[in-house]
């Protein structure tokens, strides 16, 4: 994407006592075309200012104790007003042609935000930092993913994107306006170019490493400089990244070695001679062994005592917050930033700040914003005819599950069968939370297996493989911004096991949830109470399907009915469930009848109540069919869809009450086989009296129960599922025809 | 002039006719290449599933120091248990 107009470029240049360099610098900027130069002064001594001037650079002379790394280039980039932003630092000389290459960069993505090039050693740096530049910056080259059209090494622009390196160096890059306005640099004492290059990753910019936007640069420190300069830069990247540099005497040693071998082969290959070999063969093993120490050093700094940090610091820096002592009157924060600090004002009341490093490579609805902010993915053209081919390629996404989960349940007793059927299907994981972070694909695959139905599928953790689908369903709200930015699927559609934003109150995830329903998916939900609610509220587009029983284990057992029985699932960890009024309900019951025998189960927590109870665990399906065809009342209330729980108790002949006005009704109706009550615990217990001192009406209600889920099957519910993924693709065809 | 329009339209609808025929043909072809890759993937997750459950990444895990010489060492102990057994059965025979 080539812009017919060439953007605008200020370049931006950091100086204290840089005359070496400097002149050099400013020829260069000038070569290469820029239109507008800052040199920012902290505090000169030799002839920096003069220089700056007689090049026409405009100079900015702060205060040495306002200088911060993230802090003075956001005040150059607020004080210059091109489209890109350059950043060099005083002994960094563009090479020919670096500014027509950041501008390539710039071309090639209206998302990259920041460019950066090689740093290339100057004649006469030493042979471990030259090679030590060659190396690391060759990496980039060859190790990321390649521009479009571009080769992924060679002097090509390479872009990066989230999960590539973050690396970014201001000792040479560039940035957009834009990106520099919406990420910023931190105002952190070190490495702010590292915290910017993740920081901008994560927000979703590109950034491209581009061979040919080099320039010559080199500390020329001496031994004892360098190992300063490192003990700063891994305290900064600890204090940026939470990354601590490892250290043993043996890994040192082994370092070491191998350092220096590959200094001397660098050295061979670049014609030194013996003697400068041996010479430099020496320095290199001090060089390294020293860098390893003070990195270790730097790492652990807030481990040693104020004044030894300072003598350790090439900056002679503690760790202690930084203040400024005065505004300085015409001090750059006075001039572009609010004060930081108390300084002039006396004390402040508010208590020192403490840094919090890095924890997580992103938030964890980063996925939503990114939704939000691009939008789902484009879908692929649909294919005439293509709803009904007998066999579809199908791609689930689930949210993590564990034993016992009903709603994992219903998905895959319906995949599962849907694989029978021919169907080519696929099963995706998405882990926001990282819930599923210890367990493997493999294992994740098995247990799907163990608990729920003998899906034989492959079964993925995240979407680094994916492979396309003609449906790709979603089955949580958690899934389904994952799933949005899935590409090569002709349609998506979305299993609905119920209203989950009223799983939470007022809330983010109250609030993502139901954001889920306006994506325009298909949504096929797991009752007609439940495609109402999508439709009505939410506009979409639904159908609903019945949950099915397994009849094979949920039937009536060859066992005695207990008398005066009541099971209660009494899932007090879920909300929906309303545990507080069923054990009220309980409680009046028991009042009124002290010999009824309650039993709770479904949870493994005990519950405190007002009345005596027995307590069962979690319990199997075929335990559970052994449990409802004993009992003589079944009790199971849901204040969101109906569960799949009464349909179980009835397929055992095991009348059961549920809740009156929620979604009962519309499987059931008023008068079916379930008997409902109001949220009100008298009425409930009135419910479970009739059902316990009229004989009539529980036959009654035992046989309506068993004849009334006779038909309702995994294989309907399966047939109801498929024909809705069938509708998503044909209402899919005919969008595209209208279109046409 | 009608009869070439007429031959003109017929030959067109011949062509999407066979253009669909094609594209009906390639999705099929997905079709069935995505059934062998997840047949695949999931015969390997079977056979993986120990490694899977007690996370050990056999890659990783050669690639550690000593791995290579601790296979070696396994590998010339086999040998020399294979020839002796070898031995034997010879000696046994004669």
């Amino acid at each position: 994407m080539t812009e017919a107009r060439e953007r605008t470029v200020s370049a931006v240049v950091p100086v204290k006592d840089g005359e070496r360099y400097l002149d050099e610098l400013l020829h260069a900027l000038a070569r290469e075309g820029v239109d507008e130069t800052l040199v920012i002064d902290s505090g000169s001594r030799d002839r920096s200012r003069e220089i700056a001037r007689s090049h026409r650079a405009e100079l900015l002379e702060i205060d040495p104790r306002e200088f911060g790394h993230g802090r003075t280039r956001n005040l150059g980039a607020q004080r210059t007003s091109g489209e890109l932003i350059c950043f060099l630092t005083q002994d960094a000389t563009p090479c020919p042609g670096w500014l027509d290459a950041y501008r390539e960069a710039f071309d090639l993505d209206e998302r990259v935000g920041a460019a950066y090039g090689p740093h290339l050693p100057r004649p006469g740096t030493s042979p471990m930092i030259a090679r030590e530049l060659s190396e690391f910056f060759a990496g980039f080259a060859a190790g990321a993913l390649p521009a479009a059209g571009q080769a992924g090494s060679g002097d090509g622009p390479v872009v990066q994107r989230q999960g590539n390196p973050t690396f970014l160096s201001n000792v040479n890059a560039c940035y957009t306006r834009r990106c520099w306005e919406g990420v910023r640099f931190r105002e952190i004492a070190y490495s702010e170019d590292q915290a910017f290059g993740a920081d901008m990753l994560a927000a979703g910019w590109l950034k491209v490493y581009h061979p040919r936007a080099a320039v010559l640069h080199a500390h020329d420190y001496g031994a004892v400089e360098f190992m300063r300069r490192y003990f700063d830069e891994y305290r900064g990247l600890r204090a940026t990244s939470g990354h601590v540099e490892p250290f043993g005497v043996r890994d040192t040693a082994r370092h070491v070695r191998r350092q220096v071998a590959a200094d001397r082969r660098w050295m061979a290959a670049h014609g030194f001679d013996t003697a400068q070999r041996a010479r430099w063969t020496a320095r290199a093993a001090g060089h390294h062994a020293g860098r390893r120490v003070f990195s270790a050093l730097g790492s652990r700094s807030q481990l040693l005592p104020a004044p030894l940090q300072r003598g350790l610091s090439l900056e002679g820096r503690d760790d202690a917050p930084v203040a400024p002592e005065s505004n300085g009157g015409a001090s750059m924060a006075s001039a572009t930033e609010p004060p930081v600090g108390s300084g002039a004002t006396g004390s402040s009341p508010v208590p020192p700040s403490r840094h919090i490093a890095r924890k997580l490579s992103g938030e964890v609805y980063d996925v939503i914003a990114q939704v939000w902010r691009d939008g789902p993915a484009p879908l692929l053209d649909p294919v005439t005819g293509m709803c009904e081919r007998e066999r579809l390629r199908l791609a689930m996404v689930i949210p993590p599950f564990s034993r016992g989960s009903g709603g994992h349940n219903t998905l895959f007793q319906i995949f599962t069968r849907l694989e029978q059927r021919g169907h080519a299907c696929s099963v995706w994981l998405a882990d926001y939370y990282g819930y599923a972070r210890a367990v493997w694909p493999a294992t994740l695959r098995r247990e799907i297996q163990e608990y729920f139905a003998p899906f034989q599928g492959p079964v993925y953790k995240g979407f680094a493989d994916w492979q396309g689908a003609d449906v790709a369903i979603a089955t949580g709200w958690q899934t389904v911004h994952a799933m949005l930015q899935l590409d090569h699927c002709r349609v998506r559609a979305y299993i609905v096991n119920d209203h989950e934003p009223e799983f939470y109150p007022a809330s983010t995830e109250h609030s993502l949830a139901a954001d889920t329903y306006r994506y325009d998916l298909h949504c096929i939900a797991a009752s007609p109470w439940l495609r109402d609610r999508l439709t009505e509220r939410y506009g979409a587009s639904a159908e609903a399907f019945q949950l099915g029983v397994d009849h094979d284990t949920y039937r009536p057992r060859p066992v005695a009915r207990q008398p005066a029985t009541v099971v209660y699932y009494a899932r007090y960890a879920t909300p929906r469930r309303a545990v507080p009024i069923g054990l009220m309900a309980l409680a009046e019951l028991k009042r009124r009848r002290p010999d009824v025998r309650v039993v709770l189960f479904g949870t493994s927590e005990v519950l405190d109540a007002s009345f005596d109870y027995e307590h069962i665990d979690v319990l199997s399906p075929e335990q559970l069919s052994w449990l409802y065809s004993e009992a003589t009342v079944g009790l199971c209330l849901s204040l969101t869809n109906f569960s799949l729980m009464p349909k179980e108790m009835l397929a055992c002949g095991l009348p059961c009450v549920e809740l009156a006005g929620i979604s009962a009704e519309s499987i059931f109706g008023s008068d079916g086989p379930l008997e409902l009550a109001p949220l009100e615990p008298d009425r409930i217990a009135d419910a479970m009296q009739r059902l316990l001192e009229d004989p009539e009406e529980w036959q009654r209600r035992s046989h309506a129960g068993v004849e009334y889920v006779a038909s309702h099957t995994w294989e309907h519910a399966t047939d109801e599922v498929e024909a809705g993924l069938r509708h998503a693709l044909r209402e899919r065809e005919a969008a595209a025809t209208t279109l046409t | 002039m009608a009869g070439v329009q007429t031959s003109d339209e017929q030959q067109l609808q011949a062509e999407v006719q066979r253009l669909r025929a094609r594209v009906q043909q390639l999705e099929s072809e997905l079709l069935e290449v995505q059934q062998r890759a997840n047949a695949a993937v999931a015969e390997w997750q079977e056979r993986a599933y120990w490694l899977d459950r007690w996370h050990i990444d056999l890659n990783a895990l050669m690639r550690r120091r000593g791995a290579e010489e601790l296979r070696g060492a396994v590998r010339a102990v086999r040998a020399v248990v294979r020839a002796v057994r070898t031995a034997k059965r010879r000696l046994g025979r004669s």
